[in-house]
């Protein structure tokens, strides 16, 4: 297994990881998206709402919030032994807010949410939820919880989690002439004519969509698409609930937790 | 009513952007300019901005004039 090509931006990362096999990389995807735990405001308290939007719209919209998570304070609820329906301080973390729009129309955004723990807190704290004329009030408790996104998509600590297969292009230099036409149709604009010859510039864009060799004027294409099956590109986006490596980190020692579980079952039927 | 807090299609994060594009749209510049400045760069999470209408506002007009008119009795 290698990790190469890695560039990393902001809450966007994408690499290649070598020598695994497909079956490998969707379970790392599908790992990533559905089972790594993230926090998540899964309870709100209403105690009054008197803003445009009913309390379900509001409770929705809480829920939707990125939560910094801290996988290390916090465990999952199904793991918390305190069997309380809200959970107790290692289960959940807790928020409040209060606020009126007194002589003006007023904005409330995810940072008028008073966290009790201030390592949980919103990600961002511009994303406007609701808007409140004046004399509108709005007063509630919520409750955040780690939570997978098997459950519910706001559990989920990516946006985009996608791999595909490195691409290999060979070109035949015998039969090229490098008339330039494969340059022109190629949508991701990958090839290029350099020293009167044609050359790939960058492999890792391509598509695979082969109107390259659909474009081509020769009788027999010089250019051949293929792709490899154990090097895979991954691109992945964070949504801030977690650092990106975080992510990936997290999604190995989840298969790993899985793996290791059987391997128990499977010793003590010995 | 009011901009969904995440992208529809992927699940992105789009509210904390949308006054800034509004904004920028009511001062006359071009959608796309003002998408490609705040890294929206998928189509998902772009037609959440140009499909997007805030009714919460005109609604608060009726409730401001309710209110006024209750005040008023």
């Amino acid at each position: 297994m290698e990790l190469s090509s890695i560039k990393q931006q902001d809450n966007a990362i994408r690499f290649i990881l070598s020598g695994v096999t497909p079956a490998f990389a969707n379970a790392m995807r599908r790992v990533m998206i559905a089972e790594v735990p993230t926090m998540a405001i899964d309870d709100v308290i209403i105690i009054e709402n008197t803003s445009v939007l009913f309390d379900e719209f509001l409770a929705h919209r809480f829920g939707l919030i990125p939560l910094t998570t801290d996988l290390d304070s916090y465990i999952l609820p199904e793991k918390c032994d305190c069997n309380s329906e809200l959970g107790c301080n290692r289960c959940r973390a807790s928020f409040t807010m209060e606020i009126e729009a007194k002589d003006d129309m007023i904005v409330v955004y995810s940072g008028d949410l008073k966290p009790d723990n201030p390592v949980v807190t919103p990600v961002n704290n511009k994303i406007p939820i609701v808007k409140l004329a004046a004399g509108q009030k709005l007063q509630l408790e919520a409750y955040a919880r780690l939570g997978r996104g098997q459950e519910h998509a706001k559990w989920q600590p990516v946006s985009v989690c996608t791999y595909k297969y490195l691409p290999k292009i060979s070109i035949d230099m015998k039969k090229c002439d490098s008339c330039g036409k494969c340059v022109k149709f190629c949508p991701k604009c990958i090839l290029e004519i350099k020293d009167k010859r044609l050359v790939v510039k960058d492999i890792e864009e391509c598509t695979l969509c082969t109107q390259c060799i659909k474009n081509c004027p020769k009788k027999s294409c010089p250019i051949k698409v293929e792709w490899s099956e154990k090097d895979f590109i991954f691109n992945i986006e964070s949504n801030g609930a977690l650092p990106i490596t975080k992510i990936v980190e997290q999604a190995a020692i989840q298969i790993g937790e899985k793996a290791s579980e059987l391997s128990s079952l499977m010793k003590n039927l010995e | 009513m009011i901009i969904p807090v995440r992208c529809f299609t992927c699940g992105n994060v789009i509210a904390d952007r949308w006054e800034e594009y509004s904004n920028r749209v009511k001062g006359g510049e071009h959608p796309k300019e003002i998408l490609d400045d705040l890294g929206i760069s998928r189509y998902c999470c772009r037609r959440m901005f140009i499909s997007h209408v805030d009714v919460i506002d005109d609604i608060l007009k009726y409730y401001e004039a309710t209110a006024r008119k209750f005040h008023n009795v």
